[in-house]
């Protein structure tokens, strides 16, 4: 007893229940002068956009504002129209929420490679089982008043 | 440095930018919930406080009386883990008129002042107090040294809080 009692299980913590609460914390994320653009694009435009570095020759998507290869400056002159298609870079079928529950169906998440970049992005029209790496996708758009300007503009990634 | 490399000084965004959506924003809160954990003296002193109650813990050592009661003495540094039940009385150590309410606003016309107290338990050793508030007091006639005495809520209003005390009234 005395200083010498010790709780070893959390499932025996007692907390003081005024003490309960939380913290308001809100966040906001803005994506940066070039990813402003790639947006701009994608919503006005339905089209997906890169940024081509002349020296290392690599098309970056989405676009980005400099080389991270030899830091150099992309201008506006190096924007370039990657299209709307790209290849299933890798796959991941996922079966439980972010709570860790099963879903009725599950979801298929892929790296696309399109150009030299990879976008993050559902795959639609597709069984789990249809997947696989090398696939050639290309992304299906949600109506225009839906839009916000955000990656979620494409709805998901569906085979060609 | 290169000559090709170019400072861009940033980009200036307004609230009036993000509000007409002219700028593109993704908006999200964290879950920051959190419970605070009283320890295992406080955990009975709330426990035995909802049952009417005040508790304290005595050092073997120095036999001082501790309340709030604590696990081990600060000064003999030893365990301390017997516990005595004091009484619901006590003398002001020290008190407060507050005019002001925890904000620092003024109270309104009629509202009565805050009185916190601090009160030395009958029963605990000397200088060992808790901190409340006093009630059924005229504010001009409280004085330290006064005996006051607990007002505890109804049993069932109880949970386990130093509110189960409403505040201290004048013996």
């Amino acid at each position: 007893m005395g200083i010498l009692e010790k709780i070893t299980r959390n499932v025996d913590n007692r907390y003081w229940n005024p003490g309960v609460g939380a913290f308001p914390v809100k966040n906001r994320y803005t994506a940066g002068v070039a990813g402003q653009q790639f947006f701009e694009r994608l919503k006005e435009d339905s089209k997906i956009f890169g940024t081509r570095c002349k020296t290392c020759e690599t098309t970056y998507v989405p676009a980005r504002l400099y080389c991270e290869r030899c830091f150099e400056r992309l201008e506006e002159k190096d924007w370039v129209d990657v299209g709307t298609e790209g290849v299933i870079h890798s796959f991941t079928v996922v079966h439980k929420t972010l709570e860790g529950e099963a879903k009725e169906k599950p979801d298929l998440i892929a790296a696309i490679q399109i150009a030299d970049g990879i976008l993050i992005h559902r795959l639609g029209e597709l069984d789990d089982m249809e997947a696989y790496i090398g696939m050639k996708v290309a992304a299906q758009f949600k109506a225009k008043a839906d839009r916000r300007g955000g990656i979620n503009d494409i709805d998901y990634f569906k085979p060609l | 440095m290169s000559e090709k490399l170019k400072v861009s000084g940033g980009t200036a965004l307004s609230e009036e930018d993000i509000r007409s959506g002219k700028i593109f924003v993704t908006e999200d809160s964290l879950n920051c919930a959190y419970a605070w954990d009283t320890g295992v003296a406080i955990n009975r002193y709330l426990a035995e406080l909802k049952q009417g109650r005040i508790i304290a813990t005595e050092c073997r050592k120095c036999k001082r009386v501790m309340l709030p009661p604590r696990l081990f003495c600060e000064l003999c540094f030893i365990p301390c883990n017997t516990w005595r039940h004091v009484k619901d009385t006590g003398t002001i150590n020290t008190f407060s008129i507050c005019h002001v309410h925890w904000d620092a606003s003024r109270i309104k016309e009629g509202e009565d002042p805050h009185l916190p107290a601090v009160i030395e338990i009958d029963g605990a050793s000397e200088g060992m107090g808790i901190m409340h508030i006093l009630g059924e007091v005229e504010p001009e006639k409280i004085k330290i040294g006064m005996k006051v005495q607990a007002v505890w809520k109804p049993e069932t209003e109880r949970t386990g809080s130093i509110n189960d005390i409403k505040y201290f009234k004048p013996l």
